[in-house]
């Protein structure tokens, strides 16, 4: 691949605004659309929110006026493909559905970023992490088909297995052993910075996401459920950004995310099967152009630095949804057992671990293992979707696990 | 053909209508996916769940809503419109040839609207009706539900949406008060 983002020309800032018919996109298909078409759709949702946010926290920590109005001009053109992204989202779709479609996101998203991750640090940061987004996903199956009646399969379409992970239960570690270390600023491939950013904003999108949409249902179980997850959710996000360097200036962080939005939307248009959909990435595309090309002329300004000593030469391989089913088998097979001490990985329940555990559960099972129990109660089963054979954990098979 | 739940009998009416809900969506997924010939028994099936489901709404669940709920009638009233333009959709559907050109762009018009209504029904009717009834109230007009499926009409027929419209006469109409006088005799055996 060739496209250096930093060599293109893109749209003029002062063209980027659209009007509310431009803004009024048809949502994708709630039944027959790709369902990576809609990974896309909600990985650059959480990208643009990331953008949004990041900038408005640049502009409260900014003394000069003049760099202000131009991070509130990008800002609010950000803001509009954040709208014209989000709204491809069907409202025929429930908010559990598109809760499944996160965690497929939050799965097969950070499944390939491990596979392609070359720090071996930061691979295990997302191989941990990816094994709880797995488990997520089983639990709110199994709460999809108690209150909607349907099968999560409709939503993954057999791309995504839905089983087992490692038990939500053990994901609620001390929030001090969710600090991992970072990467070195000066050290670390331009790749790495975009796959912490990339993960970051996702989880980020996520725990944003079950806040706001956890208490609008009425079935207690689901009210709790979001609340759990949802608090992973916050241990997730603060374990991502404790990997970028604290120490990148702001004018470094700007240029990075805007180079990650070029990246992705690059990617997506590259790989997007909804011809629709598609011109929307390249549309955005020509407008990060713009919104990079003016980053690096603030990083140079302020920075006294070139925007080329910290940015990859040429784009990487196009990010690419596609199934991982064997990856993470494999996962489950060797790290399902894993929890966090310090910004190490261990396999004892080790004190601090055990002391948290006791206080968050109370002495009782926490809503994620009540969801199954609830559903073998009332289905004789629990839900799974399992297309490469049994569960690679054998006391996590079916029976095994209903009995224990 | 409703296919036969695999849930324990503790189910309740809103349980009951949501599946129906989801089975719906799948009918109208495959119909719409379908190509030529395969469309015409899949819209038959959607028709007749169609027809069940709308009719034990009309029969069993409105007439309830309306009077557990607060705005009950403003909302059943939304809902029984949204009903009555799907129906004459669906009757134009039913005499067109769904190889024709215009079936296609017709049945995802109906589909997008039947969805729309049955989200309506789910969020401003069916949550308040589990907040303002008793468990045992919702369970026993499960009977009068299945009541409407053991009659099964193969067409529905506008104009019949509300217990007091009763303007049409023929055969499909016949069929239609024949269901429901099974769901309204349900009822009174039940009470």
């Amino acid at each position: 691949m060739t496209f250096n983002p930093l060599r293109e020309r893109g749209i003029p800032l002062d063209q980027q605004i659209r009007n509310w018919r431009e803004l009024d996109v048809t949502p994708i298909d709630p039944d027959h659309a790709d369902p990576y078409t809609r990974c896309r759709v909600i990985t650059m949702n959480g990208i643009e929110v990331e953008a949004v946010l990041f900038s408005h926290q640049f502009a409260r920590n900014c003394l000069d006026p003049d760099v202000q109005r131009k991070l509130a001009e990008v800002r609010y053109v950000e803001h509009q493909q954040q709208k014209a992204v989000n709204w491809l989202l069907p409202g025929g779709a429930s908010p559990l559905e598109t809760t499944i479609a996160y965690e497929q996101v939050a799965v097969d998203l950070t499944a390939w970023v491990a596979r392609m991750e070359p720090d071996p640090y930061l691979k295990q940061a997302y191989q941990f992490g990816v094994l709880e987004d797995f488990d997520h996903l089983y639990r709110y199956a199994n709460l999809y088909e108690m209150v909607q009646h349907r099968k999560a399969e409709k939503i993954v379409d057999g791309l995504t297995e839905v089983m087992p992970g490692r038990p939500t239960k053990y994901h609620h570690r001390h929030p001090a052993d969710n600090v991992r270390e970072p990467y070195d600023r000066n050290e670390a491939s331009p790749l790495s910075k975009l796959h912490a950013l990339t993960i970051m904003s996702a989880e980020q999108q996520t725990m944003n996401f079950y806040m706001n949409v956890g208490p609008q249902y009425m079935e207690p179980i689901a009210r709790q459920l979001y609340q759990e997850i949802g608090l992973i959710e916050e241990e997730h996000v603060t374990h991502y950004e404790s990997l970028v360097d604290p120490g990148e200036t702001w004018w470094e962080r700007l240029v990075n995310h805007e180079y990650n939005e070029c990246y992705l939307y690059y990617s997506f248009m590259e790989t997007e099967s909804d011809p629709k959909v598609r011109a929307i990435w390249e549309l955005h595309l020509n407008m990060e152009l713009e919104h990079l090309r003016i980053a690096c002329e603030l990083m140079r300004q302020n920075d006294g630095r070139e925007p080329e000593e910290v940015l990859a030469p040429e784009l990487p391989n196009a990010l690419t949804f596609e199934p991982n089913k064997a990856y993470l088998r494999e996962l489950l097979d060797t790290q399902i057992d894993l929890t966090t001490l310090g910004a190490g990985y261990v396999r004892e329940a080790h004190e601090r671990f055990e002391r948290m555990q006791e206080q968050i559960h109370g002495g009782e099972e926490p809503p994620s293992e009540r969801v199954i129990d609830e559903h073998r109660e009332r289905f004789g089963r629990d839900y799974r979707l399992e297309t490469e054979g049994p569960h690679p954990v054998a006391r996590l098979r079916e029976d095994q696990s209903a009995r224990a | 053909m409703v296919e036969q739940s695999d849930e324990a009998p503790a189910q309740d009416v809103v349980d009951l209508l949501v599946e129906q809900h989801a089975l719906i969506r799948d009918l109208f997924a495959e119909a719409t996916g379908a190509d030529g010939r395969d469309r015409r028994p899949a819209f038959e099936r959607l028709v007749r769940l169609l027809a069940i489901h709308e009719t034990a709404e009309e029969e069993v669940v409105h007439p309830l809503a309306r009077r557990a709920l607060d705005g009950g009638d403003g909302v059943v009233e939304d809902r029984l419109a949204e009903e009555r333009e799907a129906k004459e959709m669906l009757g134009r559907l039913d005499e067109m040839d769904p190889e024709s050109p215009e079936f296609a762009p017709l049945l995802n018009q109906l589909r997008d609207a039947v969805l729309a209504h049955a989200q309506y029904e789910e969020r401003y009717e069916f949550r308040y009706l589990r907040q303002q009834s008793t468990p045992d109230q919702l369970r026993r007009l499960v009977t009068a539900v299945r009541a409407a499926e053991a009659v099964a009409p193969t067409h529905p027929h506008p104009g019949n949406e509300s217990a007091t419209g009763n303007l049409l006469a023929g055969p499909v109409l016949a069929l239609f008060d024949r269901m429901k006088d099974a769901v309204q005799q349900s009822s009174r055996d039940e009470s």
